[in-house]
C-alpha cells in the first residue's frame, strides 16, 4: 500500500517475473488495466509498485502450437473475437468474447489474461474455456508450468499469487462437427450476467455422444456440469432429455450467488434454463433436431 | 406582436440548443473541471453503522500523514457552524423539527453520515488519511422500516422526539364512510415503492475559493439554486450573504439531487475559510447512492360502482425519508399526498400521509418530487380493481377523469388545476402506441399458449414447460396505461420554494443580446427556450441571443431549477423584459427615421417603418443611439437598453380557504403514458417492445426539447421499475454502492418511444406554459407496471411490490404454478380474456 507508487516496465517476460520474486507483495501486475484500475480509483488498491507488461509482444497474439490454438495472456477481447484461427477452430470461445461487457472500450484493453486471474465469478471467459478443456501456461523464476485451467480456479482464489504471470491460454480446436453455444443471461443490456452457460455438444446421428456444460455467474466458481450430464449421452436431445438437464444443472448450484443481479432462488433456476438453452442450442448447431 | 405571422416565430419551433457545440466538443466548463492554484481536497469520514453513539473520534492517525492540511471533526464543526438551515423546514408544516450538523456529533443515525473531514494536499492523500481516523462507535439498535418506526417502542431516532413521525398528514374531504357504503365493490391494494434515485452522470461537486481581500469567498458548485444556497452557507457560516458568491456552471445532470442541505456544501467553504486555500469536494458515485427519495408504501381502497366508476378514495400511506436533513426530500411525501386523486374527479377522499424517519440514509428530491409516488398508488391500484372486476383499464380511466369543461377545477386537496383533456390524452397516446394492433399480438401470445379467449385460466399448465428450443422461453404480452398529473412550478409560503422569477435582459451598444435570469439550468435546454422566447419578444435572431444563468454576482436575484419552473417564470419574466426594452429601441428608432413609433416594427434586428418603407434601420445603430444620444432623441427613454422583470403566475393561493387549504402551484401538467411488454415465463425478464406518451406541458415552446425531456422521464420510468433498487443489510449498511448493484438503463433498454403533443394552455401563465423539465418519471413507471401485470393475468397473480424485477416476476409466475390448484385461484384469474 503506497500513496506514492512506483512504475516498472520489464522488457520481458522473464525480467516481469525476476523483478516479481524481488518485489513481494505489494507489487501489482497491469496489463490492460480493465480490472486493476477501478480498484484504484475507488482506493481500495494502493500498489506500491506497478510492474507494466503491457508493452511485452512475446506476451500477445494468437498462433497454433502443438495441435493446439495458443493465446497470449496479453491478447484482448476484441482480437480473440475477430481472430480468423479463433473463429475457425474455437467459435465458442470467439462468441463468448464478443459477450463480455463495457462495450468496445473494455473489448479493446481487456485481456484474456487479466480476465481469468481476476477469478471475477461474473466474468465470461472461465465457462467457455473450461468447456473447452483449456490449459495455461505460467511462469515463474523456476519456469514456464502448463496447467489445466480448471486446476489453476481449483487451487487458487486470488488468482496465480504474487510472483508469477499467466503467459498464454493453450485450447485444442474443436471438431467442426461438434455443436457450441454460450448463454448469457443478463437483466439489462448495462448489467453484468446473472447465469451464463457454455456447452460443447458431439452427436451421432441425433443421439448425443459427447456434452461438456460449464455455468458460470451463479455462484463463486464456475460449475462444471458434464459429469451430471451423462444420462444424456447415448438419447436423442429430446423434450424429456432437456427437462432433465435443467433439472441436473440447477441441483448442482448448491451456495447460489445472492446479489442484485437476482436473489438465490431465481439464481440457482436461472442456472438450469441457461444450461438448457446453451444444450439445444449446442444439439442444433450440432446438426440435431432440436432447435 | 411586430411579427408577420406564427411561421416566423421562435417559439414553437424545433431550434437547436444554443451552446450545444461546446458540450459536444467537449470544450464545456464542469464543475470538477475548476481547478485552482494550491487547491486541497476533501475527503469525507463516513459511519459504517446506521445507528450509533460516537465515544470517541481520534484524528491524530489522519494528522501524521504527509500532505495532510486539516482534519476535522463533528464537536469542532459545530463550534464554528452553526446548523445548515432547512430548506422546507417541518415546523412550517406543524411537523418536528431537528437542527442539522454538518458532521455527526455524540451520535450518528444513519449508514454514511458524514463523521470527520480531512483536507489534503491532493484527493488520494486526503482519502488515504481519512482512512486513518479511528472512530470508537457503540452501536445502537437501528429502525429500517417505516412501519416498525411508528410501532410503539421502536427506537427513536432523534433524541427528543417522542415518535418517529416528522408528521401525519391528512388529506381529507366530503364523506368517504359514505361512498365506501354505496359502492358495489371495494378493491384494496397495498402498493409498495421501493427506494430508487436520480443518478446524474455528474456527481456532486463542490470547490470553495477564500478571498483574502474580503474575507468571503466563490462557491463553484453543483447547484440547482444558487441564491438559496447563499443564503444558506451564510447563516451556517455566519457571515453575511453579500460576501459569498455562489457560481453554478453546467452540470452533468441534477434532477432535484442537487438541490441544496447537504452537509458537504457548507464544510467545503469553512475549510477553505480555515486553510484560506481552494478546497474541492467530489462526490463519489457510492456517496452519490446514499442519497434516497421515494420510499413509500400505499394501502389503497377504491370504492367502487359496477361500472367502475370510483365513489371514494382512501389510503394510508407510510414515507421512510431516512434520517433527516436540511434538504428538501422529505416534501415529497407531502406532495404525495397533495397530489391525490391526480386526475380522477373522486371527491370523497381520505388520505392519510404519515412522514416517517428511519435510521436509513435520507431523502433529497428525486424528479417528480413525490407526484411520481402518487401516480404509481393511484395507477396501479385502478389498475388492480379493472382486473378484479374485469374492466378495461382505458376505459375505466376515462370514465373517473376530471372532464375538460370542468376547468378551473377545486380537487378535493385544496387544488385548483388550471386546464386539461385527460380523456384526450389518452386516446392520443393509445392511438401512438398502435392499441389495437397489440391486443391482437397480445391475445395471439395468450392462445400460443393455450390461454385462449374462451378458455379458463389454466394456471401452471404451459408455464415453465422446458421447451428444447435456445431460442428462449413461452411468453406473454402486456400492454399497461398510466396517467400523470404533474403540479409545476410550486410555491412554498415562508421558504425559498418560490413561485416568481427574474430575469434581466440587456441590449448592448453594438446589439448584442444577454439574458440574465434567476433561474438555472440542469441541462434541459431551458436557456434554449428562454432565449426563443426574447427572440420573439424584441424581434432578433435566437442565435444573437446569450443566456447567462448560475451566478449570484451577475444574475437578479432568483431561485433556480425544480418543480418545472424555469421557462414558466424565467421565460415569462424575460418576455416582460424584452417588452421593455423593445420599447426602448422603437422609441429611439421612430425618433431617427423620423417617423410615429406606431410605425416601427423590429424583426431579425431589422427596423422598419411602415410610414416609410424605403428606409431601414439595424438595431446595432438603434442602440449605439440608445446609449450614446442620452441628450437628444434618446430623451424620451431611460438609457442603458436594459430592463429587469419578475413574473409571478396567478393561481396560486397562499391564503388558506375555509377548510385551511392552500394552492401552491399555478400550473398542472398531464400525461398519459401507454407501454407494451414480452414477459419471458422461463426467467421472468420483461423487454418493453413499445411507448407511447401523450404530454400536456402547455404551449410547447420547443418540440424537440420537450421530447427530450419526455424520453428522459420514460427512461427514469423504465429503469425505476425494471432495475434500480437501493438495498440495505438487516443492519442498516447501504449495499447498493456503485453502478455494478444500480443498473441504470440503456440505450438499448428503452424501446422506440412516440411522443404526442396535446396542449391544454395554462390561462394564467406566460402564453399558455405548464412546464416540461420534471413529468413523467410516475406515469411511465406505472404503465410498465400495469404493462407487467396485464401479461401476467392469464396465469392469476400481480406484482404491486416494486420493482418488478426479473426474479420478481418469475417468483410471481411460480406462485402462479404453485397456486395452479382450481379450488384455491384467485377471483381475478376467473376473468375471461377480452
Amino acid at each position: 500500500m503506497s500513496l506514492h507508487p512506483q512504475y516498472a516496465r520489464p522488457r520481458s517476460a522473464a525480467q516481469a517475473v525476476a523483478l516479481l520474486d524481488g518485489l513481494g507483495a505489494g507489487a501489482m501486475v497491469i496489463a490492460g488495466g480493465q480490472e486493476l484500475m477501478p480498484h484504484v480509483n475507488y482506493g481500495r488498491l494502493m500498489p506500491a509498485v506497478y510492474v507494466d507488461i503491457g508493452g511485452l509482444p512475446e506476451l500477445r497474439g494468437i498462433a497454433e502450437a502443438d495441435g493446439a490454438v495458443a493465446i497470449g495472456a496479453l491478447t484482448v477481447h476484441r482480437d480473440v473475437q475477430s481472430s480468423e484461427l479463433v473463429r475457425a477452430k474455437l467459435p465458442l470461445l470467439a462468441w463468448a468474447a464478443g459477450q463480455v461487457g463495457g462495450g468496445w472500450q473494455v473489448h479493446n484493453r481487456g485481456t484474456i489474461g487479466g480476465n481469468l486471474v481476476s477469478m471475477h465469478p461474473l466474468y465470461d471467459i472461465v465457462p467457455p474455456l473450461l468447456a473447452l478443456g483449456a490449459e495455461v501456461e505460467i511462469l515463474s523464476t523456476a519456469g514456464t508450468r502448463r496447467v489445466a485451467l480448471s486446476g489453476l480456479i481449483a487451487e487458487t482464489s486470488h488468482g496465480l499469487g504474487t510472483t508469477t504471470l499467466l503467459t498464454r491460454v493453450l485450447v485444442r480446436p474443436t471438431s467442426p462437427s461438434t455443436g457450441w453455444s454460450y448463454q448469457k443471461l443478463k437483466i439489462t443490456e448495462g448489467s453484468y450476467g446473472s447465469a451464463n452457460a457454455a456447452a460443447v455438444v458431439a452427436l451421432d446421428g441425433n443421439r448425443v455422444t459427447a456434452a461438456r456444460l460449464v455455468m458460470g455467474a451463479v455462484a463463486e466458481r464456475p460449475i462444471d456440469a458434464s459429469a451430471a450430464l451423462k444420462g444424456l449421452l447415448g438419447r436423442p436431445f429430446d423434450a424429456r432429455a432437456a427437462a432433465e438437464a435443467e433439472a441436473a444443472c440447477a441441483a448442482l448450484v448448491v451456495q447460489p450467488m445472492d446479489d442484485q443481479q437476482g436473489d438465490a432462488g431465481w439464481r440457482r433456476a436461472m442456472a438450469g434454463v441457461v444450461a438448457r438453452r446453451a444444450l439445444a442450442q449446442a444439439v442444433a448447431r450440432a446438426g440435431g433436431a432440436a432447435g | 406582436m411586430s411579427h408577420e405571422g406564427e411561421q416566423d416565430r421562435y417559439v414553437g419551433r424545433s431550434v437547436r440548443n444554443l451552446g450545444q457545440d461546446a458540450f459536444v466538443s467537449g470544450v464545456a466548463k464542469y464543475t470538477s473541471d475548476f481547478q485552482f492554484p494550491d487547491q486541497l481536497h476533501m475527503h469525507v469520514v463516513r459511519s459504517p453503522h446506521a445507528h450509533a453513539r460516537i465515544r470517541r473520534v481520534d484524528l491524530s492517525g489522519a494528522r501524521k500523514v504527509a500532505g495532510v492540511v486539516l482534519a476535522m471533526e463533528g464537536q469542532e464543526a459545530a463550534q464554528l457552524l452553526d446548523p445548515v438551515p432547512h430548506y422546507i423546514d417541518p415546523v412550517g408544516f406543524g411537523g418536528k423539527t431537528v437542527p442539522i450538523r454538518c458532521l455527526a456529533v455524540d451520535k450518528v443515525w444513519h449508514y454514511g453520515q458524514p463523521v470527520a473531514v480531512v483536507v489534503a494536499e491532493d484527493k488520494r492523500t486526503a482519502r488515504y488519511a481519512a482512512s486513518r481516523v479511528q472512530v470508537d462507535y457503540e452501536p445502537l439498535p437501528a429502525v429500517l422500516d417505516a412501519a416498525e418506526a411508528v410501532q410503539p417502542g421502536a427506537p427513536v431516532v432523534v433524541p427528543g422526539w417522542a415518535d418517529n413521525s416528522i408528521m401525519a398528514l391528512p388529506f381529507a374531504n366530503g364523506d368517504v364512510a359514505q361512498a365506501f357504503e354505496r359502492a358495489d365493490r371495494v378493491v384494496r391494494t397495498t402498493v409498495r415503492i421501493h427506494r430508487f434515485s436520480t443518478q446524474p452522470i455528474e456527481t456532486r461537486v463542490y470547490n470553495a475559493v477564500p478571498d483574502p481581500e474580503t474575507h468571503g469567498l466563490t462557491f463553484y458548485g453543483t447547484s440547482q439554486n444558487p441564491h438559496p444556497l447563499r443564503h444558506v452557507l451564510a447563516r451556517a457560516l455566519r457571515i453575511p450573504e453579500n460576501l459569498i458568491r455562489i457560481i453554478a456552471p453546467a452540470v452533468g445532470g441534477a434532477f432535484g439531487m442537487k438541490m441544496h442541505g447537504h452537509p458537504e456544501e457548507a464544510l467545503v467553504c469553512l475549510l477553505a475559510l480555515r486553510t484560506q486555500k481552494p478546497v474541492k469536494w467530489v462526490e463519489d458515485r457510492e456517496e452519490c447512492l446514499l442519497i434516497g427519495a421515494r420510499e413509500q408504501v400505499h394501502e389503497m381502497e377504491l370504492a367502487l360502482t359496477k361500472d367502475g366508476e370510483i365513489l371514494g378514495l382512501r389510503d394510508r400511506a407510510l414515507a421512510n425519508t431516512g434520517a433527516p436533513s436540511a434538504c428538501p426530500g422529505w416534501g415529497m411525501a407531502f406532495l404525495t399526498g397533495l397530489t391525490m386523486p391526480g386526475p380522477y374527479k373522486v371527491q370523497d377522499i381520505d388520505v392519510l400521509m404519515n412522514i416517517v424517519v428511519t435510521n436509513k440514509p435520507s431523502w433529497n428530491a428525486s424528479r417528480g418530487y413525490g407526484k411520481e409516488a402518487t401516480a404509481l398508488a393511484l395507477e396501479l391500484a385502478i389498475d388492480q380493481a379493472a382486473r378484479e372486476m374485469g374492466l378495461d383499464p382505458v376505459e375505466m380511466r376515462i370514465r373517473n377523469f376530471v372532464p375538460k369543461d370542468a376547468f378551473p377545477y377545486d380537487s378535493p386537496t385544496g387544488l385548483i388545476y388550471d386546464s386539461g383533456d385527460y380523456a384526450g390524452a389518452v386516446r392520443k397516446a393509445m392511438e401512438a402506441l398502435g392499441y389495437a394492433e397489440w391486443r391482437q399480438r397480445r391475445e395471439e401470445s395468450r392462445q400460443a399458449l393455450g390461454f385462449g379467449a374462451s378458455a379458463k385460466v389454466a394456471g401452471g399448465g404451459v408455464v415453465g414447460a422446458a421447451a428444447p428450443g435456445a431460442a428462449g422461453g413461452a411468453k406473454l404480452i402486456g400492454i399497461g396505461l398510466a396517467y400523470e398529473l404533474t403540479p409545476e412550478g410550486g410555491a412554498i409560503p415562508g421558504t425559498m420554494v418560490a413561485g416568481y422569477d427574474s430575469s434581466t435582459v440587456r441590449v448592448g451598444p453594438d446589439g448584442s443580446v444577454t439574458l440574465l435570469t434567476g433561474v438555472t439550468t440542469p441541462g434541459t435546454g431551458n436557456p434554449t427556450g428562454m432565449a426563443q422566447i426574447v427572440a420573439d419578444e424584441l424581434g432578433v435572431e435566437v442565435e444573437t441571443i446569450r443566456v447567462v444563468q448560475g451566478d449570484t454576482t451577475t444574475c437578479p436575484y432568483g431561485f433556480g431549477n425544480y418543480s418545472g419552473r424555469s421557462t414558466i417564470v424565467g421565460g415569462g419574466a424575460a418576455a416582460l423584459a424584452a417588452r421593455e426594452v423593445r420599447e426602448k429601441i422603437l422609441t429611439v428608432a421612430a425618433a431617427l427615421l423620423g417617423v410615429d413609433k406606431a410605425t416601427v416594427t423590429m424583426d431579425r434586428g431589422v427596423i422598419r417603418s411602415s410610414a416609410a418603407p424605403e428606409k431601414t434601420l439595424s438595431l446595432p445603430e438603434a442602440a449605439y443611439a440608445c446609449y450614446t444620444r442620452a441628450y437628444d432623441i434618446g430623451l424620451a427613454i431611460t438609457p442603458p437598453l436594459e430592463a429587469q422583470a419578475t413574473f409571478r403566475p396567478g393561481l396560486i393561493r397562499h391564503s388558506p380557504d375555509a377548510k385551511g387549504r392552500i394552492n401552491p402551484y399555478p400550473s398542472y401538467s398531464n400525461a398519459a403514458y401507454a407501454t407494451v411488454c414480452e414477459v419471458d415465463l422461463e426467467t421472468g425478464q420483461v423487454k418493453l417492445l413499445k411507448f407511447a406518451a401523450a404530454h400536456d406541458c402547455g404551449k410547447v415552446i420547443n418540440p424537440i426539447l420537450v421530447e427530450g425531456q419526455a424520453c428522459g422521464a420514460i427512461s427514469f420510468g423504465i429503469g425505476g421499475m425494471l432495475n434500480e433498487e437501493i438495498r440495505f443489510d438487516a443492519n442498516g449498511k447501504q449495499l447498493t454502492g456503485s453502478f455494478v448493484d444500480y443498473v441504470m438503463p440503456r440505450a438499448l433498454d428503452v424501446p422506440a418511444i412516440a411522443v404526442a403533443h396535446h396542449d391544454s394552455p395554462n390561462p394564467v401563465t406566460y402564453l399558455g406554459l405548464k412546464g416540461a423539465g420534471e413529468a413523467g418519471v410516475g406515469g411511465s413507471a406505472a404503465a410498465v407496471v400495469n404493462a407487467v401485470n396485464d401479461a401476467l393475468l392469464p396465469l392469476g397473480v400481480s406484482i404491486n411490490d416494486l420493482p418488478v424485477t426479473a426474479p420478481r416476476v418469475w417468483a410471481a409466475i411460480q406462485a402462479a404454478k404453485d397456486a395452479a390448484r382450481p379450488a384455491e385461484r384467485p377471483a381475478a384469474a376467473t376473468r375471461e380474456v377480452a
